[in-house]
């Protein structure tokens, strides 16, 4: 059997059909009069249609195939993007491709352990070898999904890449095939012990921490985004790895979840570059006024994102907390290893949460509220007037919002019922959450709110000013844009030393590996003197070293 | 079977016929050129059938019987050389046409490429050890030739460090056959197998291994015999750079090793061991350099010797499935090495520099240049579904298989290195943007075109190799090799037929 069609697999490849198709009307609006335009739609269906492909390949070297020609795809968009985007794409390809690499070794290892390529038939115990398999493959899911330490392509590729391409690739389908396989390898063809485990759990929480205390600082929207991108994948992971039913629903109802506030949060970001020509948070402001139907979707998307109900961020994140919990009533109530990573997972969980609703709420004043800023329209005509972006390009994010509060407010009787809980057998709920009674005390809240607004006459107190500064209004140049909010935390501290280090690419995997390979070269480099004894004393080593071998040892 | 004789005798008439007329009827070496590697091209597919047929076919040079006289030897690992080689020669003649109007003298080229040719069909289909020499040699000369064709001071330099360090490599090559040719009394290749295997396994025979796989090793550049190829192959003119890189060290390096360890001496385990070890050596070296140039041929030459390690690695471990593998990725190499190589030559024809930093943006320029180019450079760092991407996997498995996971691990981390240097040169030429001086170039002609062209799309396909109905070609050379000694009898018997 080369495919499998289950529940999991049609579910994952219809909601790569659907964001395939938003992102290709986007795209007729969005990449209007840019050059080679057959190419990147071409590239753009092969893409839908090799991420199909993946999630119903049965057989890994199929899998292995489609797998690794994303990757091709991959870059050829991205090289559609900015001028940056050539040195990114070939970074994200080479981080990208080398980690399908260790997938074709860990599924080597797997044929030599099992004999079959077939998914459904490979169930394999903890041993050395099968460990050293599971790795490679875990490689391949992580650095698909952008999980660290394999995460770094994935804010370039948000800054540089055209937006929808962003909204495509890293935001959606890369996260829903690593997902994808992360829960094939975990929770069927390996079993996992202890240790497995608990690496796993743990590089999950340092992925959502690290990952959202890096997007806190940023002044890109996009690389902002790239950031969270990243932060997120750490839910699904730790959901995935509790191993209990619950958590591993909520890390792949998660997953959509993640999907399509992302793939959201990314078209409003290239809606916002289409008008402004600048991603800069600096640059931007005051936007919702003259985009409200994109301002409308951002409340919503980053409302989902940071947790908050009734969107459907907090039921898949409620969902892995469960799964955290329970997972800490099974073991016995002796103080273990498992234990002390649970707790540091949930701290690092709602932590990442809290800090999440923060750095969005930064974005949301620099970029939509505050005063407006007239800045980056220095190269066009000050009279251009900004207004919303052409309905080819709201109505996907519209698509995207609501599925955000429908997914929230209807959970039980639309996602949960028929995607993620018959692919998850036996996930039961703990703990009480009634999404319908939830919403309704919300917006009996905010209703209350609103009167109180009409009863108390308070709009008619509301001044609109200018902002002041001693006598004079604050020209738009100085204005507070937002951008810097956090800059404290880059102050503070150890954080200090991190931060520089981080911004130097010294936890990028990619450039420590490039210096590493560029030291070798430069001593293999230096002994190519080009004197042409050296080679012919080169030559005579070797021999003397074959000969040594083969006759005298 | 007189047929035998045509891959030697056709390039040789080409050589003569060319160097008589060249100069004298305009256009007359191009068209003899082509000409003759077409009709090789065609024996070469016909050689298939031929050995699906009969399976061993010999040919008595003279009427004189082997192994009095010399003979030619055709079965499956000599027909899925020759008709890699010719493939190859077809079309870098082709591209010649036009690509060699940068050069004066048309004539000496093509007449010095037949040579070449000659000499590597010759290796390939001889059975006589001491023949095999003789056309080592022609091959050999008429490529120090042809890397100093250009005669400016780097290219004869470069042809003079080439010809001294491959000098080294023929007289160790002739004293190999020297000592074997005195303990065995013949030169013939299956009657030295027949003799050696009625001896004992004694020293003089492990030296002259040793002797053989340094002259050969050297052919092939296997590190630390390399030294001389990284000036060469970007020296000579592109087209000669793709036969180089593309079958020369391939025919003069590996195939020699292949049939003298795995037919002719029987070798050790441990000397496949060295050839493992040699191998990841040469894998590992050359990626690490290939990644450091800035200078586009220089890149893919240091690539030749890394992919060369792949190959003589997978044929060390000398399993069934490394040997396909390893076969499979001569076959792949080829290709997309002379792909690549093709491809700088047709940058080097419109911008007229190899410098990568230099170049940018061109794909929008040349774009069949820079799809071909990544075609090419997709399938030599093993993107599925390309060719490439099957022939690592193979020799991967097969590694894994044959308990070498700490080898297997190496190989797919130099694989991730090969990417990285291939991105780099795909960076820097195609993408990116375009120099404002470069505004200007213009897509290279039509016959370029279409044999690049038709090489990426080998590229692109080679992995058909190993789908079940084209398996047997590969699977017919494989078997030659794995039957080792039986060669002999094989050769014998087809004699007597």
């Amino acid at each position: 059997m080369m495919w499998r069609v289950d529940i999991l697999s049609s579910y994952i490849a219809a909601f790569i059909g659907m964001f395939g198709v938003l992102v290709v009307i986007y795209s007729i609006g969005f990449m209007k009069g840019k050059p080679r335009l057959f190419w990147y739609f071409l590239y753009t269906f092969l893409t839908i249609i090799t991420s199909i492909g993946t999630v119903f390949a049965n057989n890994l070297v199929l899998l292995l195939i489609f797998w690794g020609f994303l990757g091709l795809l991959l870059y050829l968009l991205i090289n559609f993007g900015d001028k940056n985007s050539n040195a990114v794409a070939k970074k994200t390809f080479i981080i990208v491709g080398g980690s399908d690499s260790l997938m074709i070794l860990g599924i080597g290892i797997v044929y030599l352990l099992t004999g079959t390529f077939q998914m459904d038939k490979i169930r394999l115990e903890p041993s050395s070898l099968s460990v050293i398999a599971f790795i490679c493959l875990i490689v391949a899911a992580f650095a698909k999904a952008g999980a660290m330490p394999f995460h770094t392509w994935i804010p370039d590729t948000a800054e540089s890449a055209p937006s929808p391409v962003s909204a495509l690739l890293p935001a959606s389908l890369d996260k829903l095939l690593g997902i994808y396989l992360l829960f094939r390898i975990s929770a069927e063809m390996f079993i996992m012990n202890e240790p497995m485990r608990q690496s796993l759990l743990i590089i999950g929480a340092v992925t959502i921490l690290a990952a959202v205390m890096m997007a806190l600082v940023q002044h890109n929207f996009k690389r902002l985004l790239g950031y969270h991108a990243v932060s997120q994948v750490g839910y699904m992971i730790i959901g995935i790895s509790t191993g209990n039913p619950i958590g591993i629903a909520g890390g792949l109802f998660h997953m959509i979840n993640n999907a399509i506030y992302k793939s959201c949060l990314f078209l409003i970001g290239g809606a916002v570059e289409n008008k402004k020509g600048t991603s800069e948070l600096d640059k931007l402001g005051g936007l919702s006024r003259v985009m409200p139907v994109t301002f409308f979707c951002a409340i919503i998307a980053s409302l989902s994102i940071s947790g908050v109900p009734p969107f459907n961020g907090f039921v898949s994140k409620w969902m892995i907390y469960q799964g955290l919990i329970s997972q800490f009533t099974v073991h016995s109530s002796q103080f273990t290893v498992t234990k002390f990573v649970i707790i540091f997972c949930l701290i690092a969980a709602m932590f990442g949460s809290a800090l999440t609703l923060a750095s969005f709420l930064k974005l949301l004043h620099a970029v939509f509220l505050g005063q407006r800023s007239y800045r980056s329209t220095v190269n066009r005509q000050p009279s251009t007037k900004i207004d919303e972006v052409n309905s080819l390009m709201w109505l996907p994010m519209v698509v995207l919002a609501l599925l955000c509060i429908i997914f929230g407010i209807f959970t039980n009787q639309l996602p949960l019922k028929y995607f993620i809980l018959p692919s998850v057998k036996d996930a039961a709920f703990i703990g009480i959450w009634n999404s319908h009674l939830a919403t309704l005390l919300i917006i009996a809240g905010i209703l209350l709110g609103f009167v109180i607004l009409l009863l108390g006459n308070l709009s008619k107190s509301l001044r609109l000013d200018n902002s002041y500064v001693g006598t004079e209004i604050i020209p738009s140049e100085n204005r507070p844009s937002g951008a810097e909010f956090y800059n404290t935390i880059k102050e503070f501290g150890i954080l200090k030393g991190i931060y520089n280090k981080a911004e130097e690419g010294f936890f990028d995997i990619y450039e420590q590996g490039k210096r590493f390979v560029f030291f070798i070269s430069g001593i293999l480099g230096h002994l190519h003197n080009g004197v042409l004894p050296t080679y012919l004393v080169w030559c005579l080593l070797g021999m003397m070293g074959v000969l040594y071998s083969l006759l005298l040892k | 079977m007189t047929v035998l004789s045509f891959y030697v005798v056709i390039p040789l008439g080409g050589a003569f016929l060319i160097s008589l007329l060249g100069k004298r009827i305009k256009s007359s070496g191009d068209i003899l050129a082509n000409l003759s590697t077409f009709s090789l091209l065609v024996f070469s597919l016909y050689s298939i059938k031929l050995v699906f047929i009969n399976k061993v076919l010999v040919y008595n040079v003279g009427g004189w019987v082997a192994p009095i006289g010399i003979c030619m030897v055709l079965d499956g690992l000599s027909s899925f050389m020759l008709v890699t080689v010719n493939l190859v020669s077809f079309l870098v003649t082709l591209y010649s046409i036009s690509y060699m109007e940068r050069y004066t003298d048309k004539a000496k080229f093509y007449t010095l490429f037949m040579l070449m040719l000659a000499g590597m069909n010759g290796i390939i289909i001889t059975g006589d050890l001491f023949n095999l020499f003789v056309f080592l040699e022609i091959a050999s000369i008429a490529s120090y030739a042809l890397v100093a064709f250009g005669t400016e001071a780097e290219e004869l330099e470069a042809s003079f460090k080439y010809a001294v360090i491959g000098s080294v490599a023929s007289s160790l090559i002739l004293l190999g056959i020297a000592i074997l040719y005195s303990y065995t009394s013949t030169l013939n290749m299956a009657d030295i197998s027949s003799v050696l295997s009625g001896k004992p396994q004694s020293i003089l025979v492990n030296f002259v291994l040793v002797i053989f796989l340094t002259g050969f090793a050297i052919k092939a550049a296997l590190v630390p015999f390399h030294a001389w190829l990284p000036d060469a192959h970007p020296s000579a003119p592109a087209p000669i750079s793709a036969m180089l890189s593309g079958v020369l060290i391939k025919v003069l390096g590996v195939y020699a090793i292949c049939r003298i360890f795995f037919n002719i001496i029987a070798a050790s385990h441990k000397a496949f061991f060295i050839l493992v070890v040699l191998g990841l050596i040469s894998m590992i070296v050359g990626a690490f350099l290939a990644i450091a140039q800035n200078d586009i041929k220089r890149m893919f030459a240091y690539s030749s010797i890394s992919q060369i390690g792949y190959i003589i690695f997978a044929l060390g471990i000398g399993t069934p499935l490394a040997i396909f593998g390893g076969l499979f990725h001569l076959f792949n190499h080829a290709v997309f090495k002379s792909t690549l190589f093709l491809t700088s030559g047709a940058i080097e024809y419109s911008v007229n520099t190899r410098d990568l930093r230099k170049l940018g943006g061109l794909s929008s320029r040349l774009p069949i240049t820079g799809y071909t180019g990544l075609l090419g450079s997709m399938s030599i760092s093993g993107i599925p579904p390309l060719g490439g991407f099957w022939s690592k996997l193979v020799i991967i498995f097969a590694a894994l298989q044959a308990g070498h996971f700490i080898f297997a691990t190496i190989a797919v981390l130099v694989s991730v290195i090969t990417l990285a240097y291939y991105l780099k040169f795909q960076s820097y030429a195609f993408f990116g943007k375009l120099d404002e001086a470069l505004i200007k170039i213009k897509e290279v002609p039509l016959t370029m075109r279409l044999s690049m062209i038709t090489l990426g799309l080998i590229c692109a396909i080679s992995g058909l190799l190993c789908v079940p109905a084209f398996k047997p070609f590969l699977q017919s050379a494989v078997s030659v090799l794995l039957s080792g000694n039986a060669y002999k009898d094989a050769v014998f018997n087809a004699l007597i037929r």
